[in-house]
Parts: C-alpha cells; structure tokens; sequence
C-alpha cells in the first residue's frame, strides 16, 4: 500500500497520521512533516501509527532526526502500533526514547 | 518464482518488496516470519542502493532470486557493486541509550542480520551475493 504522511499541528502538539508502507524511498516525506513541525516549535509530537503496515530502519532515523530537530525534551508518542512494526522499534531500543500507547486523547 | 532484475534505484524498493512477500505467502511462511523476511531484503537493497552505487555514482541492476526446498525459502540479492560482506559491519553496542545520545548507523544491517533464520555473503565472479534463508513451518 502507498505510504502517506499527514501533519496536523494544534497548538504546540503536532499529530503525524502515517499509513501504508515507510521505506527507505518514501523517509523523506515523513522527515519533511517533521520539519515542517519542529519549525512550528512544538513540545510533543504525536505519531498515530495504526494504518502503517510497513517501517524499515529509515523510519527509526527519521525518529531520531526528529529528537535532534525538536530536541530531547520534547515527547514523541506513538498510538497503536501494529505488532510487527512494534518488534522493530523494541528491537532497536527505540521503545526506550518513545512513549508507545494503544490510544490518545489529548489532555 | 521467476527472476526478477531491478535498476540499483530507491524506487525499486517497492518491487522487490511485492516479490518478497509474494515468495514468502507461496512458502507459507507466518505472517511475523515473511515480515522479518521483506525487512531483512530491504535493508540489504537499501545498502546496495545507497553505499554500492548512488553514493559512489554507480549506475546497474540488482537481480533478486528465490527457491523454495522443503524446509527453506531462500532469497538472493546480486549485485556488482564493490565487494561488501554486512557480517563485518559491527553490531550497534548503544541500543539502549537515548536516542538523543546515540550513533544512530548501522541499524538496516543490524535487523536484517537479525531477523532471519540464517544469512549468508559470498563474492563470486565480481558479484556480490546476499543470501536469505527462512526456516518453513513444517507441513501437518
């Protein structure tokens, strides 16, 4: 399935809703959202996770250039994530520097 | 399944994908095993992509191979890009540090290595050659 990336920006929380397939040709979509939010300077970046079937490890760099571009402090959550993704991101310990839920409701 | 010959192109990625998942749903591979499987060929063909021929301004095909045998499914990636074995990459030490502190390579390699059952590299005939095997479930 054809990978896309939508970026919502509320205040100082951007929602990122990724589906399809995030490989290494696409990234670069995904990288461009994230500029565009940390541009806006945002303290927390919401990924909504339930439709992206597919990641590679240029999806986790992505991950790690938006911690650079926004900075440490600033949360990344990711809501539902399918199992397969999930093991990559555990795998890699990125579950370390992210906060995985199964749902999101803005407080 | 047939051979399939792709130009050294991020484009490609997505072909090859198909095919991966296409050879592992013939092989009856689980759908965990035939994800780990797509994974561990992507990360290699990004590498190919990448590090063999864009950055080094190289210009060919990369040609993806399959079997099925009672027990296993292998894939085959060629190419004739420089000669590069991913088992003398070093595996990532930092994976669970913050992301913040980390040296973010190596991490294709890493899952790929990791992901199946049993890899193998050989260069033959200035040819690169990566091997994926995956493990069939037996049949009842």
């Amino acid at each position: 399935m054809a990978f896309t990336c939508t970026l919502t920006l509320n205040n100082e929380v951007a929602h990122i809703t990724l589906a399809g397939e995030l490989d290494a040709a696409v990234a670069p979509q995904f990288r461009a959202k994230i500029e565009e939010a940390a541009a806006a300077k945002v303290t927390r970046l919401v990924l909504f996770m339930s439709e992206l079937e597919y990641m590679a490890s240029a999806g986790l760099r992505s991950l790690a250039f938006a911690k650079q571009k926004m900075g440490a402090n600033v949360d990344i959550y990711m809501v539902s994530v399918q199992e397969t993704v999930a093991e990559t991101i555990t795998m890699t310990g990125f579950h370390n520097s992210v906060i995985m839920v199964e749902s999101y409701d803005e407080a | 399944m047939h051979v399939l010959t792709v130009p050294a192109d991020l484009d490609s990625l997505d072909d090859v994908g198909k095919y991966v998942v296409e050879a592992a749903s013939q092989a009856g591979l689980d759908r965990k095993a035939a994800y780990r499987l797509r994974l561990a060929v992507d990360e290699i063909m990004t590498n190919i992509i990448n590090y063999g021929h864009t950055e080094v301004g190289l210009t060919g095909d990369v040609t993806v191979r399959s079997a099925i045998e009672a027990d296993k499914l292998t894939i085959i990636l060629e190419d004739r890009a420089r000669p590069f074995d991913p088992r003398e990459r070093p595996e990532p030490e930092d994976l669970d540090r913050p992301l913040e502190e980390r040296n973010i390579g190596g991490l294709g390699v890493y899952l790929a290595l990791k992901g199946v059952d049993h890899f193998n590299y050989e260069y033959v005939d200035q040819m690169n050659r990566n091997i994926f095997v995956m493990y069939r479930p037996l049949q009842a």
